[in-house]
């Protein structure tokens, strides 16, 4: 392909994607999500806090329970796509028309571990399970 | 060559733009302060001096449980003509210490999640 035969192809190309335009994806995550198999370490009656925190780093609060002491993990996992279909009447509209889909999926999660007086673990627990969301624009 | 400058063109023509931002909450804890807190020896007023009054406090079994925290967060974001992605990392810096009854550091529970956070803009992957 010559030089002169490819700027008519990017132009072309170009052309062809501006009508398209108007798709957003957008991801947030807040800290690391911890699945089961990165706990999967952690051993009730066995695992201390200190080898939770050298694996894990520092939780996200320390609270006190009849029981003994929570210590929670929290995590964050959001996902958002949107479309915009009006774009694709926009050059021939002479107003400016939207037709939106979007979608965001909130994959909000925390690891929660029970520790005794000897800050070893004694129970573990995800509390919601959520399943990892999805970039899925149709909100129907 | 052609093929290289055909893609460079490309990504010209649809570039419409980049974006890179940043927040910050808290001030930073830095690693030889938090070093210089030890077990059973630094005491209340010494934490206190050094860091200030924490962000949370809390009794833990009769204890007190000082929390300091910071947060950091960048955003990047690539807009092409066609399509627009970005995405927000979040990642924060805690620092938990113990003190007991008579006002000595019993335990110092710290991580520095920050140090590694990155400017991503492509929103698919880990």
């Amino acid at each position: 392909m010559s030089r002169h035969t490819a700027s008519p192809t990017v132009l072309f190309v170009a052309i062809l994607a501006m009508p398209l335009s108007g798709c957003n994806v957008a991801r947030l995550t807040i800290n690391t999500p911890l699945t089961p198999d990165s706990v999967s370490f952690i051993t009730a009656g066995q695992t201390t806090l200190t080898d939770v925190v050298t694996k894990l780093g520092a939780p996200d609060s320390i609270t006190e329970a009849e029981r003994g002491t929570v210590v929670t993990y929290r995590f964050l996992n959001a996902k958002y796509a949107r479309v915009n279909f009006g774009w694709l009447v926009k050059p021939w509209s002479p107003v400016d028309p939207d037709l939106v889909f979007s979608r965001s999926g909130m994959g909000t999660d925390a690891l929660e571990l029970l520790c005794d007086s000897n800050w070893v673990v004694t129970h573990q627990a995800f509390v919601r399970h959520r399943p990892d969301p999805l970039f899925t624009p149709y909100p129907f | 060559m052609r093929r290289a400058g055909l893609l460079l063109g490309v990504i010209l023509l649809t570039l419409n733009g980049c974006a890179f931002s940043r927040g910050t909450l808290g001030e930073e804890i830095k690693t030889e302060t938090v070093n210089s807190i030890k077990k059973g020896v630094t005491t209340r007023a010494d934490v206190l001096a050094q860091l200030g009054a924490p962000d949370r406090l809390l009794q833990l079994n009769g204890r007190d449980l000082f929390q300091y925290y910071r947060y950091d967060a960048k955003v990047g974001s690539l807009l092409l003509i066609l399509i627009n992605f970005s995405r927000v990392s979040v990642k924060s810096d805690d620092l938990f210490i113990i003190i007991n009854h008579e006002g000595i550091v019993e335990e110092v529970i710290a991580s520095k999640r920050t140090g590694n956070l990155e400017f991503r803009f492509w929103p698919f992957g880990d």
